[in-house]
C-alpha cells in the first residue's frame, strides 16, 4: 500500500527498525526503542490526517514496563446488572460536564471514576485559564471546541455557582520583530472571531501588571482570556449531574468490555457488570485503552506531564494570565511556554512545564521542573518570590499524536463516543465538548428520547463567609453558628462552609475532598494547624471513626489507631 | 459597637497569657482573644516539661505553665475564646477591630494591640520536598497535636527531618508510643536544637542524627512508602547518590515562621532577619499602638522568654499615649544572627532594657561588648555561641543614646 510505503519511509531514515503497517484505517508502528522521546518522535511522523483515522503507537520502549494502573481497593457488587443506559468512564471535566448534559435527558446516567474524587488528575492538575484560543490551529476541533466553549463560560459558571473572571491574557514581547509579525495574531483574531484582541503598551500596561520586568514593552492582549478553578468547575458539573439524577459511581474501575458484533454489550466493573446502551470514553491518559477494550483503539495518547507552582496569596504579581511570546519561550513545540497567572483564589499560579513520559500517572513533581519554571517565569516577573511558593503539583496531559481533540462515535464500534486526546485548551472547551457528546450520544441511542422535565441548570455553591460584609456575615452565623467557628485560619474558612461541602449533592468525606470544596487547608500552612479539626468534621458529619478519615480515599489514611493505654490501674 | 478597651491581646498562648496576666496585675482594661475554644495556645500539647524554669523557678508541662497564667487572670480581662480577627482599621488614638465567633461579629476598639499570634510551622513544599503528595507527612506540631490532645498515632515506621527541638521531642514521643523512629535527619553540619534535648530525646533512646543529609522525594500514591534522602553539600544543595528509607511516615521540623497576616495588614514593618516586626524595647513596633511579643516577634527557644518578651509589650500597651518615639536603630556585628529589639526609643527609657540575640554560627569563646554613643557599658564573656541557644542580655540603667553590639570572637572560634 503506498502510503504505508510512504510513512515507512519516512520513519526508517531516522527509525530503520521500526515497522509500519496499516490496521483498519490506521497507521501502525511497531518495534523496540531505547528512548522514550524517540518512540514520540515517531509516533509524530507517523501522523497524516487526511490518510489515516490516527496513529496506534505501539513501540515498545526498551527495558520499560509500564507500571499497573492505580486501581481502587473497593470490590463489591454496588452496580451488578445496573440500570444504565450511558456510561460514563472518567470524572474529569469533560466526563462531569458529560452527565450534567445529558442529565436533561429522561436517561440513566451512570458516571464512573476509578478515584475518590472527580477531578483527581488532569483536571485538577492545571493552571485554569481560560484560553482565547489564538495558538490553536485554525480548522481544528481544538479551535471549533475551544471558541465555543470560552463563549460558553459566563453562562455555565453563573448556573453552576464557580468563580470565574475574565481577567485577560497578555502576552508580552521586548523583541521588535515579535512586534512588527504580531498583526498576524491580530489578524487570525479577525478571521477566527476571537473578540477583543489588541494591543496594551506604556503606562497603562504597567499599571495593569505592574510586577512585570519593565523591559517588556509591549503586550498583545486577548480580552476573552479568563481565570476559573478548573477542579471547582468540575466538581460543580458533578453536583448539578447527581442533582438532576446522574449517578456518580467512585473507586469503581472499567476492567473490561463484552463485545457482540460491533457493539458493546457488557461492562466489567470491580463493582460489578451491567449493560449500558452507550458507553462514553472520557478516560484521559487512559482512553485509548478504553478504546481498545470496546475494539474502537484508533489512537494513541501520550503522556506529557506539567507542574505547577502555587505562591501565598501575599505573592500575588499578576493581575491576569500572564505569558512571554513565542519567541522566548522554550523550543518545545508544544510547551506553550504557561505564564504568571492570578488565580481566582487570589494566589498566583507559575507554569506549567511540559515533558513526555511513559508513565500515564507520571504526578510525582521533580525539583528540575520547578527549578525550570522558576527559571522562566522569573524573566517575566524578576521579584518573583522563591520561598513565598506554598505547594506545587503535576497534571498529566492526554495528547493524542494528531494533537487534537477527538469528539467522536466510535469508528468500529457503534455505541461509544470517545471525547479523547483532551489537553490545553480543553477545560476551555469543555462546555463545548458535553454539548457536542450529547448530540453524539443522542444520535447513538437514536429513538424519541424525553427531556428530563424537572432539570435544574443551577447548582448553589457553598456560602463564602469571607468575603461577606459584616452584617451579611453575622446574619449568616445567627442562623448557624457554624459559620462564626473559624477552622481553616489561612483561609478563613468556618465549621460551616465545610459542613455545606459535606451536604453536596454527593459526598466525599476526605481531608482532600473538603479541601478542594471549601478550600480548608489551601493556605499558607498547607493545612498543619486546620486538619485535625477537618478530619474531626468529617468524622462527626459523616459518621465514620477518625481513624477512618483518610486524605484521598483508602489507602491513604492518615492515623492508625490510638496511643499506648495509659499503663497500671488505680 | 462593644466597649474600648486600653489593650486587645491577639492571642492566647504563652505570650498572649503572660501580657493579659501583666495587664491585670496593672489593673488596666484589656481583652485577650483567642482562636481555639481552649487558653493556652501551643502549650496544650507539649506534656513534656521544662517550661518555667526561668519564670517560676520550677520544671512544669506546657498545660501547668499555662494553668499559671490562667490563674494570675483577673476580670479585667475579657476573654474571647473561638474568636477569629478578621480585620483590623486604624481609628483616631486606636484601633477598630472585626472579629467572628459563633456568637456572630463584633466591632471591638481599643487603644492598643498587642499582636502574640505565635508562629506557624514551615512545610514539606516550603523547604521543596518533591515526588508523590501521601498522607502521613506531618509537621511536627500537628503530629504532636494528633498523639497528645487526640490521643493518636500518626504511624510506625518514622523518618523526622529536621532537628528542631519539635523534631527531637516527636522522636521521643513516638518511639514511647512505640513507632520506630528511623533517624533523625539534619540538612546543617549542626544540629537546630537545644542540648538538653538532644541528649534526652535522641541520646537516651538510640535515635540516630545524621547530620548534613536532607530528604529529597517522597514515594507512595495512598500512604508513603518511602523517602529519599540525599546527602547535602556546603551550600545545602543535594550531592551524591540518593538513598531510598522506607517508611509510612515522616515529621518534618524543619523550621517555624511567625505568624504576622494581622501586622502586614496594618502596615507593621517587619525584619527579614526574624521575619517578625521590627520593635523598640517597649515592644512596639513602626505602627504606633501596635505591640508585638512572643514568637510572633521572633521565634524563641524557651517559652519563659516569650512570656517576658510579652510582659515588657503588655506593661508598655498599658501606658502607651501617643507620644512621638525618638527612633535610633540599634546596631549589631554581622556574626550576629539577629537582635531584638532592633530599635531604642529614647522617650522610653526604662531601667532594664531586655534584648535577645542568637548568633549566626557556632563560635566557640567569644565576647559580646555594647557601647552606647562609643562608652561600652557592658560585656559579657561566652564559651561557646550556637544559633539554636537565644541568648539574653539585660542593659541597667537608662539607654538612650546609639547602641551598639559587637561579638568578638577570639581567633581560631568556630565557623562564619
Amino acid at each position: 500500500m503506498p502510503s504505508v510505503a510512504k510513512t515507512q519511509a519516512i520513519i526508517s531514515k531516522v527509525y530503520p527498525q521500526i515497522r509500519v503497517s496499516e490496521r483498519r484505517g490506521c497507521v501502525r508502528l511497531e518495534g523496540t526503542l531505547d528512548r522514550w522521546e524517540d518512540i514520540v518522535e515517531a509516533g509524530r511522523m507517523a501522523v497524516d490526517r487526511k490518510r489515516w483515522h490516527g496513529v496506534l503507537n505501539d513501540i515498545t520502549l526498551k527495558d520499560y514496563e509500564e507500571p499497573p494502573i492505580s486501581a481502587p481497593a473497593e470490590r463489591d457488587t454496588s452496580l451488578e446488572n445496573a440500570d444504565v443506559d450511558v456510561l460514563i468512564i472518567g470524572a474529569g471535566v469533560i466526563g462531569c460536564a458529560v452527565a450534567r448534559e445529558l442529565s436533561k435527558w429522561k436517561l440513566k446516567v451512570l458516571l464512573a471514576d476509578k478515584e475518590s474524587d472527580v477531578a483527581m488528575h488532569a483536571s485538577s492538575r492545571n493552571d485554569g485559564v481560560v484560553h482565547p484560543c489564538i495558538d490553536v490551529k485554525m480548522r481544528s476541533a481544538k479551535m471549533t471546541y475551544g471558541r465555543a466553549g470560552n463563549r460558553m463560560f459566563d453562562g455555565v459558571c453563573k448556573d453552576l455557582g464557580v468563580s470565574f473572571e475574565r481577567c485577560g491574557q497578555y502576552v508580552f514581547t521586548d523583541k521588535w520583530w515579535v512586534v512588527a509579525a504580531s498583526p498576524i495574531y491580530i489578524l487570525k483574531a479577525l478571521i477566527c472571531k476571537i473578540p477583543n484582541a489588541g494591543y496594551a503598551w506604556g503606562k497603562k500596561l504597567r499599571a495593569l501588571e505592574p510586577h512585570v520586568d519593565p523591559k517588556y514593552k509591549v503586550a498583545i492582549k486577548f480580552g476573552s482570556a479568563g481565570i476559573v478553578c478548573p477542579y471547582g468547575l468540575t466538581i460543580a458539573y458533578a453536583e448539578n449531574a447527581v442533582a438532576n439524577g446522574a449517578r456518580l459511581s467512585l473507586n469503581t474501575i472499567v476492567e473490561g468490555m463484552e463485545l457482540t458484533g460491533e457493539r458493546i454489550t457488557r461492562v466489567f466493573t470491580n463493582r460489578g457488570a451491567f449493560r449500558p446502551r452507550v458507553v462514553v470514553n472520557c478516560a484521559g491518559t487512559y482512553s485509548d485503552k478504553v478504546a481498545e477494550m470496546a475494539n474502537d483503539r484508533f489512537f494513541t495518547v501520550h503522556p506529557r506531564r506539567g507542574t505547577n507552582l502555587i505562591f501565598d496569596t501575599k505573592e500575588r504579581r499578576s493581575n491576569s494570565a500572564l505569558g512571554v511570546a513565542l519567541s522566548d519561550a522554550s523550543k518545545s513545540a508544544h510547551t506553550k511556554g504557561g505564564g504568571v497567572i492570578k488565580t481566582v483564589d487570589g494566589n498566583m499560579l507559575v507554569g506549567p512545564d511540559a515533558h513526555e513520559t511513559p508513565d500515564r500517572e507520571d504526578v510525582g513533581t521533580y525539583a528540575e521542573s520547578i527549578d525550570a519554571v522558576i527559571a522562566k517565569h522569573s524573566k517575566l516577573v524578576p521579584q518573583m518570590k522563591r520561598g513565598q511558593i506554598i505547594t506545587y503539583f503535576t497534571g498529566v496531559r492526554a495528547p493524542v499524536y494528531e494533537e487534537d481533540f477527538i469528539v467522536s462515535s466510535g469508528k468500529f464500534t457503534k455505541n461509544i463516543v470517545h471525547a479523547a486526546g483532551i489537553q490545553s485548551p480543553g477545560l476551555t472547551a469543555a462546555p463545548a465538548i458535553a454539548l457536542g457528546i450529547e448530540r453524539l450520544v443522542l444520535g447513538v441511542l437514536g429513538g424519541k428520547i424525553d427531556k428530563n422535565e424537572s432539570f435544574n441548570p443551577k447548582r448553589e455553591p457553598i456560602p463564602a463567609t469571607r468575603g461577606m460584609d459584616v452584617g451579611e456575615r453575622g446574619e449568616y452565623i445567627k442562623k448557624n453558628p457554624d459559620f462564626g467557628e473559624i477552622v481553616c485560619r489561612c483561609e478563613e474558612i468556618s465549621k460551616g462552609e465545610i459542613i455545606a461541602a459535606l451536604n453536596a449533592p454527593f459526598v466525599v468525606p476526605t481531608v482532600d475532598a473538603v479541601k478542594r470544596r471549601a478550600r480548608a487547608g489551601m493556605g499558607r500552612c498547607q493545612g498543619a494547624f486546620c486538619s485535625p479539626n477537618v478530619m474531626k468534621i468529617i468524622s462527626e458529619t459523616c459518621k465514620i471513626p477518625l481513624d477512618g478519615v483518610t486524605k484521598s480515599g483508602s489507602g491513604s489514611e492518615i492515623l492508625c489507631g490510638d496511643i499506648k493505654p495509659a499503663e497500671g490501674k488505680r | 459597637m462593644e466597649k474600648r478597651y486600653k489593650v486587645v491581646i491577639i492571642g492566647g498562648g504563652p505570650a498572649g497569657l503572660a501580657a493579659a496576666a501583666e495587664c491585670a496585675r496593672l489593673n488596666v482594661k484589656n481583652m485577650l482573644i483567642e482562636r481555639e475554644p481552649v487558653l493556652g495556645g501551643i502549650l496544650k500539647q507539649c506534656i513534656h516539661d521544662g517550661f518555667g524554669i526561668i519564670r517560676f523557678g520550677e520544671k512544669l508541662s506546657g498545660p501547668e505553665y499555662a494553668e499559671r497564667y490562667i490563674d494570675m487572670l483577673t476580670a479585667g480581662t475579657d476573654v474571647r475564646l473561638s474568636e477569629f480577627v478578621t480585620g483590623i482599621k486604624k481609628i483616631e488614638r486606636g484601633f477598630e477591630l472585626t472579629s467572628v465567633s459563633p456568637c456572630g461579629v463584633k466591632i471591638t476598639e481599643t487603644d492598643t494591640i498587642v499582636l502574640a499570634t505565635g508562629c506557624r510551622e514551615r512545610t514539606s513544599r516550603q523547604v521543596g520536598i518533591t515526588g508523590d503528595f501521601p498522607a502521613g507527612v506531618f509537621t511536627a506540631g500537628t503530629a504532636q497535636y494528633y498523639t497528645n490532645v487526640l490521643g493518636k498515632r500518626v504511624g510506625k515506621k518514622a523518618v523526622i527531618l529536621g532537628s528542631g527541638d519539635i523534631g527531637l521531642i516527636m522522636a521521643r514521643r513516638l518511639t514511647l508510643e512505640g513507632t520506630e523512629v528511623k533517624a533523625v535527619y539534619e540538612i546543617k553540619p549542626t544540629p537546630s536544637g537545644l542540648n538538653r534535648n538532644i541528649q534526652q530525646c535522641l541520646n537516651d533512646f538510640n535515635i540516630p542524627l545524621i547530620l548534613g543529609h536532607t530528604v529529597t522525594r517522597l514515594f507512595g500514591k495512598k500512604r508513603l512508602e518511602a523517602v529519599e534522602v540525599s546527602a547535602v553539600d556546603g551550600r545545602l544543595n543535594p550531592i551524591g547518590r540518593p538513598e531510598r528509607v522506607e517508611c509510612d511516615t515522616l515529621i518534618l521540623s524543619v523550621g517555624l515562621i511567625p505568624e504576622n497576616e494581622i501586622a502586614e495588614k496594618l502596615g507593621v514593618e517587619l525584619s527579614p532577619a526574624t521575619k517578625g516586626a521590627l520593635v523598640d524595647q517597649s515592644m512596639m513596633t513602626s505602627v504606633p499602638g501596635v505591640f508585638a511579643c512572643g514568637n510572633a516577634l521572633h521565634v524563641n527557644d524557651l517559652a519563659d522568654y516569650v512570656s517576658e518578651s510579652a510582659v515588657t509589650a503588655a506593661a508598655a500597651a498599658a501606658v502607651f499615649d501617643y507620644e512621638r518615639p525618638e527612633l535610633t536603630d540599634v546596631e549589631y556585628s554581622d556574626n550576629m544572627l539577629y537582635l531584638v529589639p532592633q530599635r531604642l526609643d529614647g522617650k522610653r527609657a526604662a531601667e532594664n532594657t531586655i534584648f535577645y540575640f542568637r548568633s549566626r554560627g557556632d563560635i566557640s569563646e567569644c565576647r559580646l561588648t555594647v557601647t552606647d554613643n562609643g562608652r561600652e557599658i557592658f560585656k559579657r564573656s561566652y564559651m561557646a555561641l550556637r544559633p539554636p541557644e537565644m541568648e539574653r542580655v539585660v542593659l541597667k540603667g537608662a539607654v538612650r543614646g546609639r547602641l551598639k553590639f559587637t561579638l568578638d570572637e577570639k581567633s581560631g572560634g568556630g565557623e562564619k
